[in-house]
């Protein structure tokens, strides 16, 4: 899931100082997950807004806020609170607030959070990060550790001579990733596997900025009727 | 003759290295150039070492050639994609630069620009390659070279590493990728360095033994407690203490000394590697007590 985190309401009210009323929106997926995005946050910040003098005009948590079209439909019956807000609040990842700046051309758009990353939950709103979407998996030569992304450097052939006692250069609150999958490539019998593969470098074509998919079958035939 | 040469004539070499300071003045680096001139093989010049913006390793090893000091061009994957890293290798061979090591390099976090952005597109092994690559006249995208590189290529290892197998796969990987010569880290155990040579005279790779001179017992704790990959015993340790404070340097040297001379003695590594880190001085005292000069 995407993780996101609050910003500070000093930061948040420097936004929006020019504007009186706000919609809040949330969204029940990973920002429901982070608390960043559930009912609770939206009401969280609504007491704090009006504390600021601000009016709240209504709020929703929309089942997935980066699907644009699913959360237009779900928006429509606030239509009434929504004209009445100057300013939308997004209160999920930046794909969120980027669906309600598609469905409100003329209305001004912020964020509430930052989006972080691509995490785990580990426990109760504890979250890791584990996958860096880096659009070529490697995971099957690595013991189904990503070292791109467990390790700072990303590195891909085995640990750096920053690694202390198994732990990061970085931080030893970081356990080495090329470590971790030592460990797992020996616990399944596979260390020569590890030996015989040299990693060739990533081909971060794979990577260029904005991608996109389409996974549907196409409907040419549909069309042509 | 090269380091090169010297190295595969099987002399006991001594390499020593020089830190490009931070800013235009190179007074007291040329005096440390010129001081081992003559002494050492060759002179590793370090790539913005911990991750501290310095001048380019590049732009000092052709100072280095310029004063008569063959060097080797360290080169960390840290600040350069695959583009610039060709691009430097390239400039470096027409600058007449023959050996260089291949490193991952400190992170960025380490040093004092700690917002840049890490590159890391590759890392060591894989510059291993690259290096290989342009030496046979082909660029990372199998384009040609008009001119191909002739370089020596060397890359680093960690013999003290915990744990030590994963680096030991790495080393073997380097290897394969065409590392000739090894620079370890520093080592402080010998017989544990005998240990570790016996695997690795299996490959046929130079390896030069990383010796790095310890002030004083305060000095050798800081490394046991900070540094990766390095580990002194109890009893120099020891050693350093009853030497007391004014005389805990000259006990350092001759630590120093007297495992290169074992090392050589016992033809144990190919040579060594000096680190004097600030006390380029006193590199030449540990090699006249080591029976070197």
């Amino acid at each position: 899931m995407i993780i996101t985190k609050k910003r500070e309401l000093q930061e948040l009210m420097e936004n929006l100082k020019n504007y009186k009323s706000f919609f809040l929106i949330g969204c029940s997926e990973c920002a429901s997950l982070c608390g960043t995005g559930n009912q609770e946050a939206i009401d969280s910040l609504t007491e704090s807004l009006k504390a600021e003098g601000k009016e709240v005009t209504g709020g929703f948590v929309p089942k997935t806020g980066c699907q644009v079209l699913g959360t237009k439909v779900e928006l429509k019956p606030f239509k009434e609170a929504l004209d009445k807000s100057d300013c939308i609040l997004v209160m999920s990842c930046g794909a969120g607030t980027q669906a309600a700046v598609e469905i409100f051309e003329d209305k001004p758009v912020y964020p509430t959070n930052d989006s972080l990353f691509l995490g785990n939950m580990t426990r109760f709103q504890m979250f890791d990060e584990r996958c860096s979407l880096c659009g070529k998996c490697i995971l099957d030569k690595t013991g189904g550790i990503c070292p791109v992304t467990a390790c700072p450097k990303g590195i891909l052939n085995g640990p750096c001579g920053g690694c202390k006692d198994g732990k990061c250069e970085v931080s030893p609150d970081i356990k080495c990733a090329w470590v971790r999958i030592y460990e797992r490539m020996k616990r399944l019998d596979k260390l020569q596997e590890l030996c015989d593969t040299v990693l060739e470098a990533k081909d971060w074509s794979q990577n260029i900025k904005p991608r996109t998919l389409a996974t549907r079958p196409e409907k040419k035939e549909e069309k042509k009727k | 003759m090269s380091f090169k040469d010297i190295l595969n004539s099987g002399k006991f070499v001594v390499t020593a290295e020089v830190g490009p300071p931070k800013g235009t003045d190179i007074k007291e680096m040329i005096h440390h150039i010129e001081l081992l001139k003559g002494k050492v093989d060759a002179l590793n010049v370090t790539d913005n070492q911990s991750a501290v913006m310095r001048i380019c390793s590049m732009a000092v090893c052709r100072i280095c050639l310029d004063h008569g000091v063959e060097p080797i061009l360290q080169m960390t994957c840290r600040d350069r994609n695959r583009i610039g890293l060709q691009s430097d290798l390239l400039g470096a061979s027409v600058l007449n630069i023959k050996n260089v090591l291949c490193m991952t390099g400190d992170h960025v976090l380490a040093g004092d620009h700690k917002q840049a952005k890490p590159v890391y597109d590759l890392e060591s092994v894989q510059l291993l390659g690259v290096v290989n690559s342009l030496n046979n006249g082909k660029d990372m995208s199998g384009n040609d070279l008009r001119g191909a590189t002739d370089f020596f290529q060397g890359a680093v290892v960690t013999p003290e590493a915990n744990p030590l197998e994963p680096q030991l796969i790495k080393f073997e990987k380097k290897v394969k990728a065409g590392a000739k010569f090894f620079q370890s880290q520093a080592i402080y155990d010998i017989n544990r360095f005998k240990e570790f040579m016996k695997y690795a005279r299996r490959f046929p790779v130079k390896m030069l033994a990383g010796i790095v001179v310890l002030k004083s017992a305060g000095m050798a704790n800081f490394i046991n407690n900070n540094v990766p990959g390095i580990r002194v015993p109890q009893e120099l340790i020891d050693e350093l203490k009853a030497a007391g404070k004014e005389k805990a340097l000259d006990t350092g040297l001759n630590i120093a000394a007297r495992h290169i001379k074992q090392l050589k003695d016992e033809n144990i590594c190919d040579g060594v590697h000096i680190m004097a880190i600030g006390m380029e001085d006193k590199v030449p005292i540990i090699m006249e007590r080591a029976g070197l000069l």
